[in-house]
């Protein structure tokens, strides 16, 4: 079935759980989904735009207040929308990091932090993680020391990650922002797999900028996400235009330069905002979420040989298994090789780990029930016995 | 200018996507409980109101 030439209707989230890394805290609420019908056309939230022209200030449909409401909601002074949370890494970044400035990230930054770096032509200095793949405020400190010490320079901007896109971890943010103070860097906390799922409050962490994902974490569609920041900072990185035409003489009134004027003008705004009310109640649900993954690989771990590569027991949902001596070792000889494992979830209604995967391999099993919890974790130990591997339970 | 025939459009594709949740809640096996199989009957009755009026409204 077509949804237009050529382009097939995508029914992956009505037909399977769908346990993808990057997709499960993205799907859309059925509000959003309504809200996604009515605002699909490209400007769909200017019909009543009036002066100053900007989008935090249209007032139907709701989005001043929205933004107002998003910043209450992560406990900063003021929030902005933008076209996911790269966009915001790189409105910090542009605002604060200048030619030659050093920048920390992390062992586990994603690309587009160090993408943002490189636009501002900055320099880029990872701080490792420790052997249990958590970034350390001792490991912090050293590196600050250290990069200040080669550049002659204090870092112009730190990034770390609350939880990371590779082991799902959760990083001491509150104890880093801490010790990056001491130093007087201001730090950005990437919440692209916390914001919209788990309590985020800012002020506690300490963060100066906050980044969220709308289509990652906040049940939005794509690309939307928010950059919050405190008063102190807002100034900085959300400063208005004072541009002028040398010809015409045109200004362009309050356009904020990082945010490029008015960001999200259509369903992504209204798609996020549709799905907010849901997402403010179902932070404070996380825990049955880390219940239910704990579940699942409490399950895998029954399978000789499997091994759990992030922090255990899980205080996240994305999680990276590794399956090298267990479902690897009955790939080797299948006959439909890496794939016997992916092909026999899909039979079982269960999609979203990487086809063919059978060593090292995440899944995120965000926003379940109970009972597709235990389903889950049931298939994955009926493959394993059938498949001749040995289970413990 | 119908009114009332676009309001029943929109108000038939949203029932539509409450049924659509409900598919997404139940997957992969679509099971659904008592008070879902109630909730589903209620949408597809109104649904099926929302098509009544399309069809007075446009094809009367």
């Amino acid at each position: 079935m077509n949804c237009g030439e050529g382009i097939d209707t995508r029914q992956i989230d009505e037909l399977f759980i769908n346990l993808d890394p990057i997709q499960a805290g993205g799907r859309l609420t059925t509000d959003a989904m309504k809200a996604v019908l009515a605002y699909g056309d490209g400007y769909s939230v200017c019909d009543h735009c009036t002066k100053p022209f900007r989008l935090d200030h249209i007032s139907k449909p709701p989005l001043a207040e929205f933004h107002r409401d998003l910043a209450s909601f992560l406990n900063m002074d003021v929030a902005r929308l933008v076209p996911g949370a790269r966009r915001g890494f790189q409105a910090v970044a542009s605002a604060l990091v200048k030619p030659g400035d050093p920048v920390l990230l992390t062992a586990y930054s994603h690309y587009t932090e160090f993408l943002s770096v490189e636009q501002s032509r900055g320099m880029a200095f990872e701080i490792p993680a420790n052997d249990s793949h958590i970034i350390t405020p001792d490991g912090a400190a050293a590196r600050i020391e250290e990069v200040s010490k080669t550049t002659g320079k204090t870092p112009a901007l730190m990034f770390i990650e609350q939880v990371d896109y590779q082991y799902g971890n959760q990083h001491p943010v509150s104890d880093l922002i801490k010790v990056a103070h001491q130093y007087d860097i201001p730090v950005l906390c990437n919440g692209a797999y916390t914001i919209g799922i788990m309590d985020v409050n800012g002020k506690e962490l300490g963060a100066d900028f906050l980044v969220g994902s709308g289509h990652k974490s906040m049940a939005a569609p794509a690309p939307s996400g928010v950059l919050a920041t405190t008063s102190e900072w807002a100034e900085t990185v959300f400063r208005t235009t004072g541009i002028k035409g040398d010809l015409t003489g045109r200004t362009f009134g309050v356009k904020e330069v990082e945010m490029m004027g008015c960001t999200l003008m259509g369903v992504t705004s209204v798609g996020m905002m549709a799905s907010f009310p849901h997402v403010k109640r179902r932070v404070k649900e996380f825990d049955a979420q880390v219940q239910y993954v704990n579940r699942i690989v409490d399950a895998l771990l029954t399978i000789e040989g499997t091994k759990v590569q992030s922090e255990y027991p899980r205080k996240h949902t994305l999680t990276r298994m590794n399956t090298t001596d267990s479902f690897d070792t009955v790939a080797r000889t299948h006959k439909k090789k890496g794939f016997f494992l992916t092909s026999a979830l899909r039979e079982r209604g269960i999609a979203g780990i990487l086809a063919g995967s059978t060593r090292v391999w995440k899944f995120n099993s965000y926003g379940i029930t109970s009972e597709q919890a235990d389903y889950i974790a049931e298939s994955f130990i009926e493959i394993a016995e059938k498949e001749g591997l040995a289970c413990s339970r | 200018m119908s009114k009332r025939s676009v309001d029943a459009v929109f108000q038939g594709l949203y029932l539509l996507t409450d049924i659509r949740g409900m598919l997404r809640d139940t997957v992969p096996h679509h099971h659904l409980s008592v008070e879902q199989k109630k909730e589903a009957e209620k949408i597809l009755g109104k649904l099926e109101k929302q098509v009544a009026i399309l069809k007075e409204e446009l094809l009367a």
